[in-house]
């Protein structure tokens, strides 16, 4: 390894001023499956690919979106355990908000306090980082809102991103299909749209998976028949 | 007669109670024949203190008071307060706490109300009674003895009473403390009660023998007052008496609601803020003002 | 004696309409009989639309308004925004439950505004169970007297002025049957539009 010398421990900076480990990290995030969100001005989505790695794999069992409360969801490009280790501490803390404060926790502070926790496992010891990029949706008091989370513990909020394989490309498109006025069943029309560009194979009911908040502040995943019928509406 | 008659025979003397006869010395009967002995018969209890104490709660004692009295050159001024209260609640704010014994004779009242004025009353009987035996009033040394001894044979059974037994004799003025502990003091200047310690301060303070009526009216008034002040238990109206040679006057009866403000015309708390939890604002202030000069230096 | 009426307070919250009221006697007592202060408020500001009234001992009353206050301003730090009445009465609640077998020895009384305009008050016991009513709440050691004048007294959606009225009459005709407490009083009324006023009442000085 060229930057073996920096990496034995990762609390320690390479020369350049960087934390090789994260870079590591993110590159785990790279190859990972696509997943991309969009705030519209009534809701947000969430989409990500469902590949399972056989045909024998029951494509059902698999969940990629996580919700965290009523109205707040979750989905991640990169190492599924470690996407499973912040899922149950970040619904662990909208339970102890709930209990304090007799209130759902807003996105903006379960969001902070799971990146304070990605960037924790940044510089302790004895740790690594996360290996996913997370993207969070919900509709608070504030409106909808989507932030990415990356392993460094930085995070922002988006009109609308993408990670993991397929992240440029996505990322391009999005940029030109976005608009600040668009709304949540344009939001998931261009959410497919934009999953289907890079689509490896054929895109299905069963190799998606999409989460949408509204007006509602109900936090839902679609069902397969749900992604077929949209499906079709942007064949 | 038709109705209900009352049962007045525990004021007889001959028909004897268990417990008077066992602290009543019989053969003083014969002396005095003192037809005022009350003989309240005994609770039939094994355990007397235990049930005492049980008993207590159901006879709330009128605790809360102030009283004074003081001899001065032109006799002496008593002053009470007219607060009755059960534990933290005021159960009257119009209680008449100076007794009128007889027109030469008043006693005042602080512990238990009912104890006071029924053995107060019973005083009178046997002032009355010593008069017309005797053809001349009764000293206020005697009365107060009469009432001592009564409270005495009494002892440990929970009366509860703190009283000052003040008159007018041929001695001139006199002033005794009597309890129910069986304490009896003769004194030039007294006061009782939970707000005693307040209205001695005051009281102390301002007294002088040679004072004028009207300035020693106005210092038991005061004294009560500030004992209204600073005693919770204490307050209602001020009530004043004067006893001299010709016995005693009531001077004035004052709500301390509107005294208060009489003595004090202007006490609005202008910064509300400064008093919220305990560091006010100018407080704050002064500290802040002290703690950027102690930087500076 | 009881420790909460070691030192003696009366607190009244009560809703009017766009408007909410809270009420405080001005004594502090000693030995429940001395009284060594007759300014002192039992009221805390939290921030604009919301106070904290607290009876009991003193001592835990300051300690517990120090703490919530302490407590409110970090979640504004953190989270940009004053709280809710609903979520601070949440919060002392659970403060109070966190000292559930060694109690502080003070019973709160919240009122505020929330965002909306809207009133809520509540008040709980010394360990955090809390009563959230939507007209009036007392606290101090003489709960039947306030209780019965408010019973008497209150009317729904006052405004202001009215609220402002009855609030202050409520407390000096109830405190003038406790010994521990009265020797004046204070009123804040908060309103949706108009802000916040306080103001001192003359009361009975014994």
């Amino acid at each position: 390894m060229s930057d073996g010398r920096y990496s034995f421990s990762l609390t320690t900076f390479s020369p350049s001023g960087e934390l090789v480990q994260i870079k590591h990290a993110l590159a785990a995030i790279g190859a990972g499956a696509t997943s991309l969100g969009i705030k519209a001005k009534d809701g947000v989505v969430l989409a990500t690919e469902k590949k399972v790695p056989s045909a024998l794999v029951d494509a059902t069992t698999v969940k990629k979106i996580a919700l965290l409360t009523d109205e707040i969801g979750m989905t991640y490009s990169g190492m599924g355990p470690d996407f499973r280790v912040l899922t149950r501490m970040a619904r662990k803390e909208t339970q102890t908000y709930y209990r304090t404060y007799k209130e759902s926790a807003p996105v903006s502070q379960l969001v902070r306090e799971t990146a304070t926790t990605m960037q924790e496992f940044t510089q302790q010891g004895g740790v690594r980082p996360f290996g996913v990029s997370l993207l969070v949706a919900g509709y608070d008091e504030s409106g909808p809102s989507l932030y990415q989370v990356d392993p460094s513990g930085s995070y922002f909020a988006w009109k609308a991103s993408a990670i993991g394989k397929n992240m440029v490309n996505a990322k391009t498109f999005l940029e030109k299909r976005y608009s600040d006025d668009i709304e949540l069943e344009d939001a998931i029309h261009t959410a497919i749209l934009t999953l289907k560009e890079g689509f490896d194979g054929q895109i299905s009911a069963e190799n998606i998976e999409i989460g949408v908040v509204g007006v509602d502040r109900k936090f839902r995943v679609l069902t397969s028949s749900e992604i077929a019928d949209y499906l079709e509406e942007v064949e | 007669m038709n109705g209900p008659t009352l049962d007045f025979s525990f004021l007889d003397a001959t028909a004897r109670g268990s417990m008077a006869s066992k602290h009543v010395d019989e053969s003083l009967d014969a002396i005095d024949g003192n037809m005022h002995e009350c003989n309240f018969k005994a609770p039939a209890v094994e355990d007397f203190e235990g049930f005492q104490r049980e008993v207590i709660n159901y006879v709330k004692p009128n605790h809360g008071t102030t009283t004074l009295a003081f001899i001065f050159e032109h006799g002496i001024v008593v002053a009470v307060d007219s607060r009755a209260s059960q534990g933290p609640y005021i159960s009257s704010q119009t209680v008449k706490k100076v007794i009128e014994i007889n027109p030469f004779l008043l006693g005042t009242m602080a512990g238990g109300a009912a104890d006071c004025q029924f053995w107060q009353r019973n005083l009178g009987i046997q002032c009355r009674l010593h008069e017309l035996e005797n053809g001349k009033r009764i000293t206020v040394r005697a009365a107060s003895k009469l009432l001592a001894n009564t409270l005495y044979s009494y002892k440990g059974k929970g009366l509860s009473m703190g009283t000052m037994v003040a008159g007018w004799d041929l001695n001139g003025p006199g002033l005794y403390y009597v309890d129910s502990e069986g304490t009896r003091l003769k004194g030039q200047r007294f006061s009782v009660g939970s707000g005693s310690l307040f209205a001695y301060g005051v009281l102390d303070q301002g007294y002088k023998w040679d004072l004028t009526v009207e300035e020693a009216c106005e210092l038991g008034r005061r004294a009560i007052y500030h004992a209204t002040f600073r005693d919770a238990f204490s307050g209602g109206t001020v009530s004043v008496y004067h006893v001299g040679a010709n016995g005693w006057t009531k001077v004035t009866g004052d709500d301390v609601g509107e005294l208060h403000f009489s003595y004090y015309p202007a006490t609005p708390v202008d910064d509300v803020d400064a008093h919220c939890g305990g560091e006010g604002k100018k407080e704050a202030e002064a500290r802040a003002a002290t703690e950027a000069s102690a930087m500076e230096t | 004696m009881s420790i909460m009426s070691y030192n003696g307070a009366a607190v009244i919250a009560m809703t009017g309409k766009d408007c909410v009221a809270i009420a405080s006697d001005l004594r502090l007592g000693i030995n429940q009989n001395q009284t060594a202060a007759v300014d002192y408020s039992k009221l805390h500001k939290i921030h604009d639309r919301l106070y904290l009234g607290l009876t009991g001992l003193i001592a835990d009353q300051l300690t517990l308004a120090q703490k919530l206050k302490f407590k409110h301003d970090m979640y504004e730090l953190r989270e940009n925004r004053v709280m809710s009445p609903k979520v601070f009465g949440a919060v002392v609640s659970a403060t109070l439950y966190e000292k559930r077998f060694s109690p502080y020895y003070t019973e709160p009384v919240v009122a505020g505004l929330d965002a909306d305009g809207k009133p809520y008050i509540t008040s709980m016991d010394l360990i955090g169970a809390d009563a959230s009513t939507d007209d009036f709440v007392v606290a101090g050691d003489n709960v039947e007297s306030l209780f019965g004048v408010c019973e008497s007294f209150y009317k729904r959606d006052l405004d202001p002025e009215a609220l402002f009225e009855v609030i202050s009459h409520c407390l000096t005709s109830g405190v003038n049957r406790d010994c521990l407490s009265g020797w004046g009083g204070v009123v804040t009324v908060v309103t949706k539009g108009n802000g916040t006023f306080t103001r001192t009442l003359k009361s009975r000085m014994d």
